[in-house]
């Protein structure tokens, strides 16, 4: 999900409490060069935005990192 | 659509105060572990800040600062009228020196903890 709204991120995901609604997540995208993480974690909220209005996410711990830094 | 009566009152405390935490519970109390970990960051770094409960009225604020900021959940750390992140970003930031930037305080947490506890490690008088 995260990777067809990013094309070209890396996405790890670890399922925290092996129940599938609290994640952590680390993202590695081109498109994050020069926004801030703020405006990262924005792009990638937005991506997951349905996942968290049906409730199938309750919790997303992001870490987000812009590729080669 | 958000409470427009609300969305200023929380416009005018951004506005009014250069570091602002919105969090569930209070400093002494935190009721949230992740804005009991922004507390404790904010702790280290030494800084005067407002915090904000937002317990009593979370729906509400949370259509607020969805409008204002485009983020719904708490804790959030309003920098200079800007939100600077959630927990997870307040960490990450604290950890790599550039929340002491952003803060506008000079040196990293763990330096000025390393000077604040080093005149108790020196001996209290030299002899040659």
């Amino acid at each position: 999900m995260i990777e067809a709204a990013l094309p070209g991120a890396i996405v790890e995901v670890v399922d925290e409490t092996g129940g599938g609604d609290h994640l952590r997540a680390t993202v590695t995208a081109p498109q994050f060069e020069g926004l801030s993480r703020i405006d990262q974690h924005r792009l990638v909220k937005a991506a997951v935005r349905e996942r968290f209005d049906d409730g199938s996410i309750h919790a997303l711990s992001l870490k987000t990192a812009v590729p080669g830094s | 659509m958000a409470d427009a009566e609300l969305k200023q009152k929380v416009e005018e405390l951004i506005a009014a105060n250069p570091v602002l935490l919105f969090m569930k519970g209070t400093p002494e109390m935190p009721r949230c572990g992740f804005s009991m970990r922004v507390v404790q960051v904010l702790e280290a770094m030494d800084v005067e800040y407002g915090a904000v409960d937002v317990l009593p009225a979370l729906q509400p604020l949370r259509e607020v600062t969805a409008e204002i900021s485009d983020w719904q959940t708490f804790p959030q750390l309003y920098v200079g009228g800007e939100l600077l992140g959630g927990a997870d970003i307040v960490e990450e930031m604290f950890d790599s020196g550039e929340l002491a930037e952003a803060l506008g305080v000079e040196q990293s947490a763990e330096a000025r903890r390393a000077e604040a506890v080093a005149p108790t490690q020196a001996p209290p008088l030299q002899i040659e």
